[in-house]
């Protein structure tokens, strides 16, 4: 190609990078068509748009969540498909198979890449769980599940809005379940299609401007059972991340038991039918809790009686008090009289005893003044026998100079073999003890 | 009632509070007597709330909701 390469005009500078070329974009063209037509063949899953046909082949955009190809099938090979008529239609979720193909183009026509199918058929059960299963780890793996089952739900909320089809035996059994609750409050409406290929976004609108509207606490989404491409809008993936990043709690009822839609996993509750998602929008059964408020308003009547009655004894016992905390006291001032009286009478007789007494050595006195002499020569006798006493007092001997040993005891140690006994001795000097320790016997 | 409770769910938190306080017999004369008080004002918002849903079920389209909040607000931004 590159010798075919125009050559540079003539002494005119170089636009641009420095690269090959220019070369002619027709040919360019042509090559880009046998690189794209080399590429692997693959199958493709998606959603058809925008079906349209010519004379020679039929066209399409096959689409999903994140992104688009446009398709091409000539018609003989989408009769040797043999679906059903009609079958490729908007919405249809469709296998492919094919490769890249790129038009280039002519004199007239305009250029135009797409995905040359080759074969076509329906999408399955199994090619859409496949899808779903995919999609389900992803929206986990980045926390998308946790968000709504975060945020609280109100016991009893005053309003509540519901996004489900217009006709339908889902919103019939919704009323019957809130009504059944006992709830009579208020439902937001905000009716969406269900099914078809614009229900997904319709949905998500609806879900966005329900939460938009202050009053409303939460939000149910419902429709009946069908099968999995019938309730595919609800694994819309932009869907599920709108529904996933909502502040308003939403209640998924989607089909049946069995069904089990993406936008179950990213609502704050999934619920199998229409029923149970009234329960869980109005969590407080009405019935009942009028019966519980009675009886908390019994009980409280029985604690405040019960409250007063069992201290009324004892309130009757304090309004008696005076009367007899009176007669206690009366009681206590008589003894304490008697008490008196009991004691003076005893201080008389001990007075007269006393008076008794003094008489007695009144008279001893003058009976011994009476023997005078007698006691004088006796006196006289007994002070030189406390003389002579007093000359053997060890006290007397120790202000000599001596000194007196003791054991702990304070008997007196009176030879060597007693003290080395006694171990630790006492010293008595006529000014004082100290304490010794006897260590050998000499 | 000293405050008019965040939700009909902690009225009935407390309300069972009161009377759990109240079965044990442990609350004093004066206690007993501000409890049962305190509990009826409970019973009186909680039987207001479920007044609030009980009386007949309102159904409204998304767009009446709207105007009516509208037609709500008007008056107030005149």
């Amino acid at each position: 190609m590159e010798e075919e390469a125009i050559s540079a005009a003539d002494s005119a500078p170089r636009p641009g990078p420095d690269l090959p070329g220019p070369f002619a974009v027709g040919r360019y063209a042509r090559k880009l068509q046998e690189e794209m037509r080399r590429r692997a063949r693959v199958l493709l899953v998606g959603e058809v748009t925008g079906v349209g046909r010519s004379k020679v082949q039929a066209y399409f955009e096959l689409r999903d969540g994140e992104g688009a190809v446009p398709c091409a099938i000539w018609l003989d090979d989408l009769e040797k498909a043999g679906l059903p008529s009609g079958a490729l239609r908007d919405g249809a979720e469709v296998v492919i198979a094919g490769g890249p193909d790129y038009y280039p183009g002519g004199g007239q026509a305009s250029p135009s890449f797409s995905f040359r199918a080759t074969h076509v058929r329906l999408a399955g059960e199994g090619d859409l769980l496949a899808r779903l299963e995919a999609l389900r780890k992803q929206l986990q793996a980045e926390g998308l599940f946790e968000l709504q089952k975060q945020l609280a739900r109100p016991l009893l909320p005053k309003t509540i809005g519901v996004v489900t089809a217009e006709s339908g035996a889902a919103r019939r059994d919704l009323l019957a379940g809130l009504e059944r609750r006992g709830w009579r409050g208020t439902v937001v409406w905000a009716f969406a299609p269900v099914q078809d290929r614009h229900a997904a976004p319709r949905i998500a609108a609806a879900i966005q401007d329900l939460a938009a509207q202050p009053q409303v606490e939460a939000i149910v989404v419902t429709r009946g059972g069908g099968s999995l491409a019938d309730l595919w809008a609800f694994c819309d993936e932009t869907l599920c991340r709108t529904v996933a990043m909502l502040r308003v709690p939403v209640i998924s009822a989607v089909g049946h038991e069995r069904d089990s839609t993406l936008i179950d996993d990213v609502a704050a509750v999934a619920c199998s039918t229409p029923t149970h998602a009234a329960e869980a929008a109005v969590r407080l059964d009405c019935v009942a809790a009028r019966g519980e408020l009675e009886r908390g308003l019994a009980s409280l009547r029985r604690a405040a009686e019960s409250g007063v009655r069992t201290r009324t004894p004892h309130l009757v016992a304090l309004a008696r008090g005076p009367a007899r905390a009176l007669r206690r006291e009366r009681l206590a001032l008589n003894q304490k009289t008697r008490e008196i009286r009991a004691a003076s009478e005893r201080g008389i007789a001990e007075r007269l005893g006393f008076q008794r007494r003094l008489a007695t050595v009144v008279l001893e006195r003058a009976r011994q003044r009476a023997a005078g002499a007698e006691m004088e020569r006796r006196r006289t006798a007994l002070h030189r026998v406390e003389v002579a006493l007093r000359a053997h007092e060890p006290e007397r001997t120790l202000e000599r100079g001596y000194a007196l040993v003791e054991d702990r005891a304070g008997e007196p140690v009176v030879d060597a073999a007693a003290a080395v006994a006694a171990g630790r001795v006492k010293l008595r000097f006529a000014d004082g003890s100290v304490g010794a320790k006897i260590e050998e016997q000499d | 009632m000293t405050d008019k409770p965040d939700s009909y769910e902690v009225a009935v938190e407390r309300l069972e509070q009161i009377i759990d306080r109240l079965d044990s017999g442990q609350a004093g004369l004066r206690e007993t007597l501000d409890l049962c008080s305190e509990g009826r004002d409970l019973v009186t918002y909680c039987s207001a709330e479920l007044d609030a849903v009980g009386e007949g079920l309102k159904e409204l389209k998304l767009d009446e909701l709207a105007t009516k909040l509208a037609s709500s607000a008007e008056p107030g931004t005149a």
